[in-house]
C-alpha cells in the first residue's frame, strides 16, 4: 500500500500543478451529516459542545483528496443558500474544521441561532449533491448571574 | 463532564446506531484480557473486581468519548462499534496507554493486559449484540495481537493511515481461522517515531528513489528557469510542465503538496536539495520601515477584539505588499516551498497555510541571510492602522478604492489580479485590509485577555490555529477593519489566505 502511495506521490509531484479540478465531487447517495448534539430546539447556556455526525463517509483533513471523505463546516445563522460552484466561505459565520475535527466548543450571544453542517471536499467545495445537515434552531440563554 | 452526559443522551434518542437498519458498516473493536483464566485462578474475586473497575473507569468512558457504542462486555473482554474508524483506533490507543499506567506498579503475573483488534466491516446490530463476518474478523485479529497492542485490519488502515498520526507496522497477510480470504494486518505503534525503526528496506529504497526524482525535477526546473533567460516571467508557472505524462488524476497540486507527510521520513526527504548557492539571488519583497511607537490595539466591535489594550511596538520593517506569486514561486523552484502557485506574477500568492508561509520565510531568510519572519499580530495591526485610531485607516466610513472586499464599493469584487490595486495607507503599505487574508506569527486566542503588551507574537495556547488578518475580497467590510481578527487551522490551505513578511532591524 505504502508503495502505491509513494508511487502516486511521485507521479503527483511530477505532474503539472493547477490542472483542471472538477468541482463538486460526487458523494455516496446514502451519505448523511447530522448533529449528534445539540438537538433541534434545545435551550442551552454558556459555551456548549457541538458534535458532528457523519454516516457512510469519512472525515479527513482539508487537502486530503480521498474518495468519500471530507471535512466539516459549521454555518451559524447563515441564510444565504450554499453555492455549489464556490468554496464554502470562510468567515465568522462559516467555521471550518479542516483538521478533521468532529466537535467544537461554541460560544454564542444569548438569543435564537441556527446551526447547519456542510461537508466540504479537499478544496472546501460542497459535494455533488451537497451533503448538508438539517438546519437546527437553538436558544442560548442568558448566562447565570450575568456578567 | 457535562458534555459527556450530553453526548450520551444525544446518542440514545438521536439517529445512531440501533433501530431500523439491520445491517451497516461499522468499525468494530474487540478487546480481550490476556491469560484471563490464569488471573481468575489466582484471585477470582480480586480479578473480577479489577476488571469491572477497568471497564467502568476506562473502557466505557473512552468509548463514549470517542463516539462509540459499547455493545457488550464478556467476562474477559468487550466489543464496541464506532461510526468512524479514526475514533475506533484512537479509542483503542487511549485504552492501551491507560492500561500501561495502571499496570506500572504491579508485578508481571497480576497485570491485566488486553489485546485489541479493530476491523471495518458489515455487521448486523441487535440491542445487545452484534453479528457478522466483521465481528469474527475483528475477533481473529485480536487473537493474534500481542498483549498491550492494537492490531488493525487493512480495511481500517486504509481509512486512517493519514489521519491518526502514529506508526503502522505491516504484518502482511494473515490467514485466520474460518475466514476464507487472508486478512492484511497492521500493528499500531502509538509513537510516530517508532515507525522509523521498523521501516522495511524496500521502503527506504523507494524513498531514496523519490528523493532522486525530486532532485531531477528540481535541477530540470532550475535549468529551464536559467536557460531561456529570465525575461519570460511567465516561465514561473509552467516550470513543472515538461515533466512526464499528462495528468490522469484531477488534483495533482493538492495531492502532491498537502499529503500530510504520513511518516517523518517522507517529510525529511525533499529538503536535501537545498537552494543551491549557484542560483540567482532571490527576489526580496519590497520592505517599508516602520518606526516604533505605542497604540491602542483592538476594538469593541467584536468580542474577539476585546479588551482594547495598549501595546508598545519596536521598530521593524514589513512587506509593502503581500507576497506575490512570483516571489513565492522562486521558493517553490528552490524546492523550499511545497507547491508552485498559479496565477499572474503580481497577484498575491493564495491558498497557503500558516505552515506554508513559514516555509517561505525560512527560505527567504536562508537565501538572503536576513531574519525574515511573519509579522506579529500587534505589528500587523499597528502597521495597518498607519497611526490612526478610526474604524478604517482612512476614517469611519467606507470609500471606494480604499480596500478590496465584497461591499467596499468597488465595481469588481474579484480575486485580486495584482497586489497594490488600492490606495496605500499612511505608512505607504498596500492591502492592509481586504484583498487577501494574511497570516501572522501568533497562535489563535479568542480574545486579548492576558495578551502581551510588548508587540511580540503571542505564542502558547491553542497553536493548532493561527491568526489571520486583513479579510479578503470574499468578505464584507467588517473584515477590512484593521482590528478585525480570525483564527484558522495552522496546516489547512484556503483560497483566500496569503501573507506578508516582516523583518527586525
Amino acid at each position: 500500500m505504502k508503495i502505491i502511495f509513494l508511487a502516486a506521490l511521485a507521479a503527483a509531484i511530477a505532474l503539472p500543478p493547477g490542472a483542471a479540478y472538477s468541482q463538486g465531487k460526487t458523494a455516496p447517495k446514502d451519505a448523511k451529516v447530522y448533529f449528534i448534539s445539540p438537538r433541534d430546539g434545545q435551550k442551552l447556556r454558556g459555551p456548549f459542545w457541538v458534535r458532528f455526525g457523519l454516516r457512510n463517509m469519512g472525515v479527513t483533513h482539508a487537502g486530503d483528496d480521498y474518495q468519500n471523505a471530507g471535512h466539516h463546516h459549521l454555518l451559524i445563522d447563515v441564510t444565504d443558500p450554499i453555492d455549489p460552484k464556490e468554496p464554502i466561505p470562510q468567515d465568522k459565520s462559516h467555521l471550518h474544521f479542516g483538521a478533521g475535527q468532529t466537535e467544537t466548543l461554541l460560544e454564542l450571544p444569548p438569543g435564537t441561532h441556527t446551526l447547519q453542517l456542510v461537508l466540504g471536499d479537499a478544496r472546501h467545495y460542497p459535494f455533488e449533491p451537497p451533503i448538508v445537515s438539517e438546519k437546527i434552531t437553538i436558544r442560548v440563554r442568558q448566562p447565570v448571574g450575568g456578567k | 463532564m457535562g458534555e459527556i452526559r450530553n453526548f450520551r443522551s444525544g446518542n440514545q434518542d438521536g439517529p445512531p446506531p440501533h433501530g431500523s437498519m439491520p445491517r451497516r458498516l461499522a468499525a468494530i473493536i474487540v478487546g480481550d484480557i490476556v491469560s484471563y483464566s490464569r488471573l481468575m485462578q489466582a484471585d477470582e474475586e480480586g480479578t473480577h473486581a479489577r476488571v469491572k473497575r477497568i471497564e467502568r473507569d476506562l473502557i466505557e468512558p473512552s468509548i463514549l468519548e470517542h463516539h462509540g457504542t459499547l455493545v457488550k462486555t464478556t467476562g474477559d473482554g468487550f466489543i464496541a462499534i464506532f461510526d468512524s474508524p479514526v475514533e475506533a483506533v484512537r479509542c483503542s490507543i487511549v485504552i492501551q496507554q491507560n492500561l500501561v499506567g495502571r499496570n506500572a506498579g504491579l508485578p508481571k503475573h497480576s497485570r491485566i493486559e488486553y489485546r485489541i483488534g479493530v476491523h471495518l466491516g458489515d455487521v448486523i446490530i441487535e440491542p445487545d449484540d452484534v453479528y457478522g463476518d466483521g465481528v469474527n474478523i475483528a475477533t481473529r485479529i485480536e487473537g493474534i495481537a500481542e498483549p498491550g497492542q492494537v492490531y488493525i485490519s487493512g480495511a481500517i488502515y486504509e481509512q486512517i493511515k493519514h489521519k491518526v498520526v502514529c506508526g503502522y507496522e505491516s504484518l502482511g497477510d494473515r490467514k485466520v481461522k474460518n475466514i476464507t480470504d487472508p486478512v492484511r494486518v497492521y500493528r499500531v505503534l502509538p509513537d510516530a517515531d517508532a515507525v522509523v525503526g521498523t521501516r522495511g528496506r524496500r521502503e527506504t529504497i523507494l524513498i531514496f528513489l523519490l528523493a532522486i526524482t525530486l532532485l531531477v525535477i528540481a535541477s530540470g526546473a532550475l535549468w529551464y528557469l536559467l536557460a531561456p533567460g529570465r525575461l519570460g516571467h511567465q516561465a514561473a508557472a509552467p516550470i513543472v510542465a515538461p515533466a512526464p505524462t499528462p495528468s490522469p488524476q484531477p488534483p495533482p497540486r493538492e495531492a502532491a503538496a498537502q499529503t500530510p507527510s504520513p511518516s517523518p521520513s517522507l517529510a525529511s526527504a525533499p529538503p536535501s536539495p537545498t537552494p543551491s548557492p549557484s542560483a540567482a539571488p532571490p527576489r526580496e519583497p519590497e520592505m517599508i520601515a516602520v518606526r516604533g511607537g505605542s497604540f491602542a490595539m483592538g476594538s469593541n466591535d467584536d468580542p474577539t477584539e476585546r479588551p482594547v489594550h495598549q501595546v508598545a511596538i519596536k521598530p521593524f520593517s514589513i512587506g509593502k505588499y503581500p507576497v506575490t506569486v512570483q516571489e513565492w514561486n522562486e521558493c517553490a523552484a528552490a524546492k523550499a516551498c511545497s507547491f508552485t502557485a498559479t496565477g499572474k506574477d503580481d497577484a498575491p500568492v493564495s491558498n497557503v497555510s500558516w505552515t506554508d508561509a513559514q516555509q517561505y520565510v525560512a527560505y527567504l531568510s536562508q537565501a538572503t541571510k536576513k531574519p525574515y519572519r511573519l509579522p506579529s499580530e500587534a505589528e500587523w495591526e499597528y502597521a495597518a492602522r498607519g497611526g490612526t485610531q478610526s474604524k478604517y485607516w482612512w476614517g469611519d466610513k467606507l470609500q471606494p478604492g480604499m480596500a478590496g472586499c465584497k461591499d467596499c464599493g468597488n465595481l469588481a469584487s474579484e480575486q485580486p489580479a495584482k497586489v497594490g490595486s488600492f490606495k496605500p495607507n499612511p505608512f505607504g503599505l498596500y492591502d492592509m485590509g481586504g484583498a487577501i487574508d494574511q497570516w501572522v506569527e501568533d497562535c489563535w486566542h479568542k480574545s486579548y485577555q492576558d495578551a502581551p503588551g510588548d508587540g511580540s507574537a503571542w505564542s502558547g495556547g491553542d497553536c493548532s490555529s493561527h491568526v489571520l488578518r486583513s479579510g479578503s475580497w470574499k468578505n464584507d467590510s467588517r473584515y477590512v477593519r484593521p482590528s478585525n481578527r480570525d483564527g484558522y487551522d495552522t496546516n489547512v490551505r484556503y483560497p483566500t489566505h496569503g501573507f506578508r513578511v516582516a523583518l527586525s532591524p
